[in-house]
């Protein structure tokens, strides 16, 4: 039996056309078992016949896919057109009033949807109000309003006469603190005390005004160094004070000395907190009252070290004021040439301060407290 | 409401399924009318017309018959999801090709992936479009005869008798001619 196969089999191979009915009646298991083993083997050993087996089967399902589709879509097509499509389409399109539309569709969605954002945003706004310290960062330079310029220039008229001439004609504008960082007129304030300088004018506490110039500028940490140029200017006493290059910790005691109005003001606090306005570690926060114009005043603890300088304080949150610490004061010193700074502050332990009583201490540092006033 | 009456008419789920593996003609004519106006809807509202809307339908159809007959199918969404979901596919497709705006999708909707299933369509469909441009250049009779036999199902001896074909073995003969010459312009092309 084998034989007659083969020898059929090698007869057709010559003919393609009974080559595709036997491979078709294999794949349909028309087969006898010996004519499909005999034919298995053939395609075992014949890689030519065994694609051909394989192409056969792809087409036959391609073949057999495509009338299915065929018939599938004649019968969706009959369904089709008993759709009544117009009236469909003119009650789907897209609505005029879509927003109408979307609403009746999703009415119960969209309302709990909308209770959902009106919860979020209570409890948002609750918790910035209640639970964070989250206010606006207002700076505290002063602005000089015609009234009390009106006074200031009486005050000046009556106690420094001759100096007018010399005073610039225009009214400042604006107006911080300032404090003497060498003996030589170096004076530290803050950027945004002098940041729209055409001229500084620094005034002490008796009223003796002198041009300054800005030496240094530092916005990112909010400093700035001035210096006196004035010819009257006659080199202050040593320094009273030394500058505090530890940082210091929470509840410590501090105040403050500036000048929110024509005449020095003692403010007195203490450390808060170890970082500023939202975490700003470069900066202290300070629980101490503090008013236009306290800007850029020295920040001083009980043993009369400065600690920082007067920077801003925060809306909406009560007795939260914020101090530059002082190793940032020292970095601008830095940047200055150390020959034209004459004897630099240095930070030492040993304070002439120390030991006295407020009273004493501020005594004695007046005097190296400057009004500065700004004029743009 | 005409899509509230309609709904009333659409199978569950499972008859569907039932219908199409036991070839119910019923089931799918149903299931045709039952979802064909929240696809039209779609489309109407994403830059398309009613005919985008037919052809879309009708290929997230034979998808779904297809899934369904080959056996792998899994009752695990709605099966008004997975429809809404395939023509929202197809058609995004389609606008991007045609460079038309996508963003924005009006949807009316859940989505579920069926990305899988759309490109093995895809597959598929390039395979339909290759058997009937080969069969339009076949020519008759053998384009008749190849579809009498393989599609219709019509015996060797029904076939010899519609072609007047004295014998049958003449035309199986002439039907392994024909199917030659289409697999060449099938395989070719």
């Amino acid at each position: 039996m084998p034989a007659e196969i083969k020898e059929i089999i090698f007869s057709i191979m010559r003919n393609e056309t009974e080559l595709d009915a036997i491979i078709e009646d294999y794949l349909q298991g028309k087969l006898t078992p010996a004519e499909a083993d005999a034919f298995e083997l053939l395609r075992a050993n014949d890689p030519v016949i065994d694609h051909k087996v394989v192409a056969h089967k792809v087409f036959m399902d391609a073949i057999k896919q495509y009338g299915k589709v065929l018939s599938l879509k004649e019968q969706m097509d009959k369904v089709h057109a008993g759709i009544d499509v117009a009236s469909l389409t003119e009650e789907l399109r897209p609505h005029p009033a879509f927003i109408v539309n979307l609403w009746r569709k999703n009415k119960s969605a969209m309302a709990i949807a909308a209770s959902f954002i009106l919860l979020t945003v209570f409890s948002i706004y609750s918790i910035q109000h209640n639970t964070l310290q989250n206010g606006t960062y207002e700076v505290m330079r002063r602005e000089i309003t015609n009234i009390k310029n009106n006074q200031n220039k009486l005050v000046r008229t009556l106690n420094s006469s001759p100096k007018t001439e010399k005073k610039p004609g225009g009214s400042a504008k604006f107006g911080g603190t300032g404090f003497a960082l060498t003996a030589n007129g170096y004076l530290c304030t803050n950027y945004h005390v002098v940041r729209d300088a055409d001229s500084v004018y620094v005034q002490n506490n008796k009223g003796d005004a002198y041009k300054a110039k800005i030496v240094y500028r530092d916005p990112q940490y909010d400093i700035a160094i001035l210096k006196i140029v004035d010819e009257e200017f006659t080199t202050l006493p040593s320094l009273p004070y030394k500058l505090k290059k530890n940082g210091i910790g929470m509840g410590e005691n501090v105040y403050t000395l500036g000048y929110p109005k024509d005449d020095a003001v003692l403010g007195e606090g203490y450390i808060s907190s170890k970082t500023g306005h939202v975490g700003d570690t470069t900066q202290y926060q300070v629980s101490i009252p503090i008013n236009p114009g306290n800007s850029g005043g020295p920040l001083l603890d009980n043993y009369g070290n400065i600690i920082g300088v007067i920077t801003a304080k925060e809306n909406q949150v009560d007795g939260a004021t914020f101090a530059v610490k002082s190793k940032y004061i020292l970095e601008a010193l830095n940047a200055i040439p150390s020959d034209s700074l004459g004897k630099k502050p240095v930070f030492t332990k040993k304070n002439p301060l120390q030991g006295l009583n407020r009273t004493k201490q501020i005594d004695k540092i007046e005097n190296y407290v400057y009004m500065i006033k700004v004029y743009n | 409401m005409v899509s509230k009456k309609l709904s009333d008419s659409v199978p569950t789920d499972r008859e569907v399924v039932l219908g199409i593996l036991n070839n119910s003609e019923d089931a799918l004519n149903r299931l045709y009318i039952g979802y064909f106006p929240m696809i039209l809807q779609f489309i109407l509202n994403n830059n398309g017309d009613e005919d985008d809307a037919k052809d879309v339908y009708q290929e997230a159809i034979i998808i779904l018959y297809n899934k369904i007959k080959s056996g792998d199918f899994e009752l695990s969404s709605k099966l008004k999801t997975y429809i809404y979901s395939v023509c929202r596919r197809i058609w995004l497709k389609k606008l991007a090709q045609s460079s038309k705006k996508t963003n924005n999708v009006s949807d009316f909707e859940d989505v579920i992936a069926v990305e899988v299933d759309v490109e093995y369509h895809e597959e598929k469909d390039i395979q339909f479009d290759k058997m009937g441009a080969a069969l339009d250049n076949l020519g008759e009779p053998c384009k008749t005869i190849i579809q009498d036999f393989y599609i219709n199902n019509l015996s060797m001896q029904e076939i010899c008798e519609k072609f007047g074909y004295t014998n049958t073995d003449n035309a199986k003969t002439q039907k392994y001619k024909c199917l030659q010459r289409l697999k060449k312009l099938f395989f070719q092309s």
